[in-house]
């Protein structure tokens, strides 16, 4: 008898221990943050949550919203769909975000959906870019990336003066990879090229040999890359080791090229790759002001300049959600998600408003973000000669 | 000493029945969802690891099976959620008789690494055969568990309350499976060949069919633990194959205490909770860290498992 | 017939690596008869003490290697006198526990010490790669695949010819014999756990550079290593080291030739077969699996 006493008033005292309240956060808006944290892409998340908190502390710099500060909550989804779910659990049920930014990868988005229908709180989606993240008729989904669709449109523009006649394809096995392979392989498909091999990689495998050796046998002209930072350095200098000549590619602007340069060296050089900010030409974006701003902020931080082509994700996620606290006048969810149609901000990346996607009636938010190419010429960045502007 | 038991066992299933009552938080009623699935899931291990001695690294492999196999059937087929879930307990009891068949003799560190290959495996088709499983898109989704008798208004049970029962009444029904097999025939060859194969075979006690049977129970529990876990997060993709998986399984049972009954259900609770309660008080940075430094130091001091421990204490008060 | 020869090629440089990885784990799962989790962490340490050192002190890329070897190896006699000695006679259950828990703390350890942000390895090698024919391969790759040989034949008359070795030996066979005749128990405990660590560490020094640094990069290591001790039989040092070359090589031809996407399923459906036709490994004698 007195051992199941015992054993309840264990388990009860760990529930209410964890139950304990942050009182002192009613003076502030809370906002939401899940990104990875740890795991293989710990690095992405943890840019994006570096920009993210540059956002917050600009927004409070200039008084906050509605008279109060904002709190950045964070929460790691360790890269794992259903610890996702479970972040977003927590900071809907027990910090009570009327918002929340996150959550970096497509299948850890597409986990924290339902939560956000669940309980009616809404999302800014910063960097996913899986098609079904706004196609699956989740009227609390506001996506400020770019899907992969989106991107191919991006780079169509290009396409003479790149003249692709056949591309093989090497992306990393989730749905990003995937989905990214679809889409611009029907982009080439409908402007007259072919598309060769399809090769894909484990997100953390290390060894790309055999892929790249399969290319190496083919006829292509260009290969295009799309996965993180990491794997990318790995199949250049996998791909320099066994002299393979193409031109190279790399798609869904997490491919970092500062880090390319310093890690793969020569291996990186004359390769292309679709980014969504510019921070070696900040002068060169929508709001070139607001861009130099960021960048110098950054650099103040002692943030590595690598970062910054994701880190200004978690900037425009901060900055698009309270905006819509703001046209809300109240950090209230529903409100919030209301006001998230009428946001229309800039951001570092360009022009944030958001349109309807997906199946009538229950459309999530897409807005068209900025896209753009650059090029790795003698060991530095450069716009391409195509696309370069004045 | 027998009613004692059965009030004890009584008074615990009454806290636990209430409890949507008085845990407030639904974040936290989520917490001991999941709990109660892990409880199921640990149990099923306990079967296989406490009572035949033998261990299986690919348990995650079973719960995926089990989720994935009521997953597709609910959202392709659209069949009942229920069918679903005895999918999940069949399809993998299948599987775990195939385990078990190809086997035959192995034991110890082998029959270990002919797990972890079966679920390495079983984990690499989830994300490259797109046509069945959609591959790393996972399976967004999944339609809740509702009750629908003829006559009435079909009851859904998507609310946390209404899944908190259903998970408990598993738990319950896996308890009390896991016991009355214990007691029972199978039980004691099991535990026979625990001890002592060579002795169990001298008497005629087959080891390769007793250990078959405990893989295709074993696995079909792990089986429902999926089931249970599509309908409730009501989205499968393949990392529900993440060796993180089997391995939190694994603590939960030897932390718990092995070869107990109790032991699974305590280890499953405690390491559910442990991880949220870190992330409570300790920054993300933190929590990952001091878990692995309070397994080590649990272990330690209660190398048995923290029920025998609990259980010896008392005997000696 | 170019390509076959590249992916033969690849496949005995990456097996070499599998190898390095095997014998140490065999040692210490096979002859320890502890499932040693933390193995992959042992290899991250070397990485990353081996960067530490190459960064930090500006130590000569040579010299960095046997630092980060002794540094492993020291980590890991830490780590068994700290938590398996206490341990010596609890079930193998709790010691595989208490590896993961040392598993999980390292790890989120490595997390915190370095960022999540991956690392390279500057070494002295040109990146131009050395043209066989129709084949390539890099410079600094011919030097890992040749200091891997030195490392595991090495090892290997260390365990076969000297003292020592036999004492490791002696005590994994027959524990109350070998006390009798005078070796310490608990020292060759601390020495094997230590060398099987050190091997680890050599493996993360010298694949550090090849590849990228990152917190989590002992857990494929990790896996790889458990596949070659059963391919090679445990406790066989011979099996693994000839057992890593198999796997490697089998899994290139199959990510050449099958699919890139079921690469890791090739080393699976390997063990799956081996274990059902012949358990105790290739080279193993027969022995009792069950």
């Amino acid at each position: 008898m007195r051992r199941a006493a015992v054993g309840v008033a264990v388990v009860m005292a760990m529930l209410l221990g964890a139950l304990a309240p942050a009182t002192w956060a009613q003076e502030t808006v809370k906002v939401g943050l899940i990104q990875p944290l740890s795991g293989p892409v710990a690095a992405s998340g943890n840019y994006v949550r570096m920009g993210a908190e540059i956002g917050r502390d600009w927004i409070n710099g200039r008084g906050g919203v509605l008279g109060r500060q904002v709190q950045l909550l964070i929460e790691d989804n360790k890269s794992d769909p259903k610890e996702a779910a479970t972040a977003a659990e927590k900071l809907i049920v027990r910090d009570k975000v009327p918002v929340i930014v996150g959550a970096w990868g497509s299948s850890m988005t597409l986990a924290a959906m339902p939560k956000l229908e669940e309980y009616g709180v809404p999302m800014v989606v910063e960097t996913s870019s899986a098609a079904t993240v706004t196609k699956r008729g989740n009227p609390w989904v506001f996506r400020i990336s770019p899907p992969s669709e989106m991107e191919a449109v991006g780079l169509e523009k290009y396409l003479k003066d790149l003249g692709i006649k056949q591309a093989d394809f090497l992306a990393v096995n989730t749905d990003w990879g995937r989905g990214s392979v679809t889409a611009f392989g029907d982009l080439l498909k409908k402007s007259g090229a072919t598309v060769g091999a399809v090769e894909f990689m484990e997100q953390a495998a290390t060894d790309m040999n055999a892929q790249i050796t399969k290319v190496k046998a083919g006829s292509a002209d260009t290969l295009f890359l799309t996965t993180s930072v990491e794997q990318i350095t790995l199949v250049l200098k996998q791909a320099q080791e066994q002299r393979l000549v193409r031109k190279v590619i790399t798609t869904g602007g997490s491919s970092s090229p500062s880090q390319l340069i310093k890690q793969a060296g020569a291996a990186a050089e004359g390769t292309l790759h679709i980014l969504f900010f510019l921070p070696w030409f900040p002068e060169a974006m929508p709001d070139g002001k607001l861009a130099k701003a960021f960048v110098d902020e950054w650099n103040k931080r002692g943030h590595p300049f690598e970062g910054l082509t994701e880190g200004f994700r978690g900037h425009d996620g901060v900055l698009t959600a309270v905006e819509a606290i703001r046209l809300a006048g109240k950090a209230e969810p529903k409100a919030v998600r209301d006001a998230m149609w009428q946001v229309s901000v800039m951001g570092v990346n360009g022009p944030i408003k958001f349109e309807k996607d997906g199946p009538a009636g229950k459309e999530s938010g897409q807005s068209k973000p900025s896209i753009f190419i650059v090029q790795i010429k003698d060991g530095k960045i450069a716009l391409p000669s195509f696309a370069a502007k004045k | 000493m027998r009613r004692a038991a059965a009030a004890r066992g009584a008074l615990v299933l009454a806290v636990a029945a209430s409890a949507p009552f008085w845990v407030w938080n639904p974040y936290h009623l989520h917490t001991l969802i999941m709990a109660g699935i892990f409880a199921v899931l640990a149990l099923s291990l306990n079967l296989l690891l406490g009572y035949t001695g033998q261990l299986s690294l690919g348990h995650a492999a079973f719960f995926g099976i089990g989720a994935y196999a009521s997953a597709l059937l609910t959202v392709k087929l659209e069949w009942s959620a229920w069918i679903g879930l005895l999918a999940a307990v069949l399809i993998p009891a299948l599987a775990g008789w195939g385990i078990g068949r190809l086997a035959l003799k192995l034991r110890g560190a082998y029959f270990v690494l002919l797990t972890i290959s079966f679920a390495g495996v079983v984990s690499l088709v989830s994300v490259n055969w797109m046509d069945l499983t959609n591959g790393p898109l996972g399976i967004p989704g999944v339609p809740a568990l509702a009750v629908a008798l003829p006559g009435l208004p079909e009851l859904s049970l998507r609310s946390k309350a209404a899944f908190f029962y259903v998970v408990l009444v598993a738990v319950v029904a896996a308890y009390t499976l896991c016991r009355r097999l214990i007691a029972s025939r199978i039980g004691r060859a099991l535990v026979a060949l625990r001890e002592n194969e060579t002795l169990a075979q001298s008497v005629g006690i087959d080891g390769t069919h007793y250990l078959v049977v405990a893989a295709v129970i074993s696995a079909g529990m792990a089986g429902a633990a999926g089931g249970l876990y599509a309908h409730y997060t009501r989205f499968v993709s393949p990392e529900v194959f993440l060796f993180t998986y089997t391995v939190t399984m694994v603590i939960m049972v030897v932390a718990g205490g092995k070869g107990t009954l109790s032991g699974p259900v305590v280890g499953a609770v405690i390491f559910t909770v442990l991880p949220e309660t870190l992330r409570e008080f300790t920054s993300w940075q933190w929590q990952m860290l001091l878990y692995g430094v309070l397994l080590i130091a649990t272990l330690f001091f209660m190398p048995r498992g923290i029920v025998p421990a609990v259980r010896d204490r008392w005997r000696r008060a | 017939m170019d390509q076959l020869l590249q992916h033969l090629l690849n496949g005995l440089l990456l097996g070499s690596t599998y190898s390095l990885l095997g014998i140490g784990l065999t040692l210490v799962f096979g002859l320890m008869n502890v499932v040693n989790f933390a193995h992959g962490e042992f290899y991250t340490l070397g990485a990353y003490a081996a960067f530490a050192v190459l960064v930090g002190l500006s130590v000569n890329f040579f010299l960095a290697i046997p630092l980060a070897i002794a540094g492993g190896a020291l980590a890991g006699a830490l780590c068994e006198w700290l938590l398996l000695r206490p341990l010596r006679g609890a079930s193998i259950d709790t010691t595989m526990l208490v590896m993961i828990g040392l598993w999980i703390a390292l790890q989120n350890g490595e997390l915190l010490a370095w960022g999540g942000v991956a690392k390279s390895v500057p070494t002295p090698f040109s990146t131009t790669p050395l043209a066989l024919g129709p084949v390539s391969v890099s410079t600094l790759r011919v030097f890992v695949f040749v200091t891997s040989i030195f490392l595991i034949v090495g090892a290997h008359l260390l365990l076969a010819r000297t003292r020592l070795g036999r004492a490791m030996r002696a005590t994994f066979q027959d524990r109350e014999t070998a006390a009798l005749m005078g070796v310490s128990i608990e020292r060759i405990h601390t020495v094997t756990f230590a060398l099987g660590a050190g091997l680890a560490a050599a493996a993360g020094a010298l694949l550090g550079p090849v590849f990228l640094l990152y917190p989590s990069m002992g857990d494929l290591a990790s896996q790889k290593a458990f596949s070659v001790v059963i391919l090679g039989g445990l406790g066989n040092f011979v099996g693994a080291a000839i057992g890593g070359v198999l796997l490697g090589v089998a899994e290139e031809l199959g990510a050449g030739y099958v699919s890139s996407g079921y690469r890791d399923a090739v080393g699976f459906v390997i063990i799956v077969a081996m274990l059902l036709v012949r358990p105790s490994g290739f080279f193993a004698r027969a022995e009792r699996v069950g």
